[in-house]
């Protein structure tokens, strides 16, 4: 019994910053009707952002939050802007293109770190890192804790953005019917530039929050791109309420895997889930939530 | 002007393909080293690296081999069996080395020595530990350090005197020495009567090992022996205290729980960890405690076991060169064969050993973690510090 709760605290801690990955790469998917392939690796970019941060200004990680987030706002921009829109403009380019494109961003900022920082493991090391509390003999990882409130924290934030204010609300409206929002006047160019920066910023709040925690590397982006691509379509393409249910139930299904089946096996978890779900329930989580 | 730039980039990038290849004279003798300069073991690589540099200066500077200098040529293996595949056939076929030397990770060596033996090519391996590799009969591959399944043995008696474990649980990297060594440590344990509660494999570069340390919680093994490397060491370390263990000792199998990087990353959750070990400064070896003070002198860290293999490695593969009647890769093959020195790292001699060939014989040795210095322990007759028994790890992590 003891196993089980400390496998699901582990899972849903977990859980937390998976979802946080996913909502980013799911509001991107919703406007733009594409899969964003270059999201873990614009996380790494968030990862040493936060990095040199904390080797050279001795900031926080979590005061880094501050920093790296608009950064990679800013970033997500130029990207949507400079890179993916113009695909849409020249007819002869299928949309589908547009992925490619976000592949191609991934191996460059990939290429660009390793060249800039080396392929070497760097690691922030924080008075708080290996803490722990214990609810009777269930422990909790502090820093994962933190990381956990956080990320409820900017979902939260981001949900009253996206139902309260009126950019968020032509998010939606593009996410539901790109043309009618045309034509009730939103400028839809401007907001495909809006979310791609968002979920990158999004993304670069779950990296920074998974520093403490874990380690960094070049190429840490590619397993994290494929975690948020689980999760968006367990969620339910397009899907934030499904993103977040996704991301727990993946954090949860690797933690029980690795208990009780298999240490090693626990990435194959992940992908028999994924398998399941595009088996049996296509639509993801969303076709049961409707939300 | 587009034009011409681009057909000035391309120019540029052709000419930089071919000038270092011309400007070389043949007034050296190559060798190259395959190290994982990048990637996840690039500590062990930096450490080896730098040992073959100090050990090159040090063979110029009294004369080079014959009068010949001696230089190697490093690649990077990225610690990817392909890439380090791809290295050595650059080595043997573009910059036509005499011998090749170096291989950290054992899947890695593995790669190395298969090209080696296709193209006849002698490597001489000073790290890569899995068993198997010298027991393909690949006679151009000779082994400096102790293979995975010998990594243990100077542990046994400790095992078997002071500790006295009951049971046992076994953590291990799924690649080649990982698996090498796990399999052989369940053996030895068997024969040593200790029951073996749990085997279980990770992929190296997890997250959260928690899964799997609160399985191995639940069995409450006396012994708990890991084989990691350095970024996978350090989490196990760190999450162990998290989850409040409590065996009668934590053990590594070498690798990364020996490097000065380990209790940097683990912080006190390093503190009396015990790690088998392959070589330590104080041991009666000729130039031993030398190579520490200069290593430690010059790039003020301190070195260990890894370095001493890759700075005895240089040394005997100088030692070969000179001894050889010609730079002919048969001729160097047999040069090796004859190889009888003492290095620092202990004495060298390629013998057969049951079903290996060219491989050398060390003993091997019990380190531990004392106040965030790495100590040797055991055998009692060659240890720095006394062995820190029993531990009472609550209060090692306040």
């Amino acid at each position: 019994m003891q196993e089980l709760i400390q496998a699901l605290v582990a899972g849903v801690l977990m859980g937390g910053i998976y979802a946080l990955i996913g909502i980013g790469m799911t509001l991107i998917m919703g406007v733009m009707k594409i899969i964003n392939l270059a999201h873990g690796e614009l996380m790494m970019v968030a990862m040493y952002i936060t990095y040199v941060l904390a080797q050279y200004f001795g900031l926080d990680p979590y005061f880094s939050l501050l920093i790296a987030m608009p950064s990679l706002f800013i970033i997500g921009v130029l990207i949507q802007k400079y890179l993916l829109n113009p695909l849409l403009k020249v007819d002869s380019i299928l949309p589908e293109n547009q992925v490619l494109m976000t592949v191609g961003v991934g191996m460059v900022l990939t290429e660009v770190m390793r060249f800039i920082f080396q392929a070497d493991f760097k690691s922030v090391k924080t008075s708080y890192s290996s803490t722990a509390f214990y609810l009777g003999t269930i422990s909790f990882n502090l820093p994962m804790v933190v990381a956990f409130g956080i990320a409820v924290a900017l979902t939260i934030c981001l949900f009253y953005f996206l139902l309260k204010t009126d950019v968020g609300k032509s998010i939606r409206a593009t996410a539901q019917n790109k043309e009618a929002a045309l034509l009730m006047g939103i400028n839809a160019e401007k907001i495909t530039v809006m979310t791609y920066g968002l979920g990158a910023s999004l993304a670069a709040a779950s990296g920074t929050l998974l520093l403490p925690i874990y380690y960094l590397f070049p190429s840490i982006g590619g397993p994290f791109t494929l975690k948020a691509f689980v999760i968006t379509m367990l969620g339910g393409m397009g899907s934030t309420v499904g993103a977040i249910v996704g991301g727990v139930v993946l954090g949860v299904a690797e933690s029980l895997g690795a208990t009780y089946i298999k240490m090693g096996l626990k990435d194959s978890v992940a992908m028999f889930i994924f398998l399941l779900v595009l088996i049996f329930l296509p639509g993801g989580l969303k076709r049961l939530t409707k939300v | 002007m587009k034009k011409f730039f681009r057909f000035s980039l391309v120019l540029i990038m052709a000419l930089a393909l071919f000038a270092p290849t011309a400007s070389f004279a043949q007034e050296t003798i190559r060798v190259g080293i395959i190290l994982p300069i990048s990637g996840g073991q690039a500590s062990f690589g930096e450490i080896e690296k730098n040992s073959f540099d100090i050990a090159m200066e040090e063979i110029n500077g009294s004369g080079g081999i014959n009068g010949k200098k001696i230089e190697f040529l490093y690649e990077d293996d990225t610690g990817r069996p392909d890439v380090a595949r791809s290295a050595a056939e650059k080595l043997i076929n573009k910059d036509k080395v005499a011998m090749l030397g170096g291989g950290y990770g054992s899947s890695e060596t593995m790669a190395i020595a298969g090209v080696a033996q296709q193209n006849r090519m002698p490597f001489l391996i000073n790290t890569g530990s899995d068993d198997k590799i010298t027991e393909k009969g690949w006679d151009f591959v000779f082994r400096l350090n102790p293979y995975a399944s010998e990594y243990f043995k100077g542990l046994e008696s400790f095992l078997t005197e002071v500790v006295k474990p009951q049971t046992c649980a076994i953590l291990y990297e799924n690649t080649n020495f990982g698996t090498s060594q796990s399999k052989a440590f369940a053996t030895a344990c068997e024969r040593l009567g200790i029951k073996v509660v749990m085997t279980e494999g990770y992929e190296k570069g997890g997250v959260d090992f928690k899964p799997l340390l609160i399985n191995v919680k639940k069995a409450n093994p006396d012994l708990i022996y890991m084989i990691s490397y350095l970024m996978d060491a350090s989490l196990l370390m760190r999450q162990s205290m998290e989850l409040q263990l409590n065996p009668k000792m934590f053990i590594g199998g070498g690798a990364g729980f020996t490097l000065p990087e380990f209790p940097d990353n683990a912080g006190k959750a390093s503190e009396k960890v015990m790690s088998v070990t392959l070589w330590y400064q104080s041991l009666p070896y000729p130039g031993a405690l030398d190579y520490f003070t200069k290593y430690k002198e010059r790039f003020k860290k301190n070195t260990e076991y890894h370095g001493a293999e890759a700075y005895s490695a240089a040394y005997v593969i100088a030692d070969v060169l000179k001894r050889a009647k010609s730079l002919s890769p048969d001729d160097i093959k047999e040069a090796l064969l004859a190889t009888d020195m003492k290095t620092c790292f202990g004495p060298v001699k390629f013998v057969k050993v049951g079903d290996k060939i060219n491989q050398n014989v060390l003993p091997t040795y019990v380190m531990q973690w004392i106040d965030g210095k790495g100590e040797l322990v055991w055998p009692k007759e060659g240890a720095g510090k006394p062995y820190v028994y029993p531990v009472n790890w609550q209060k090692e992590w306040k």
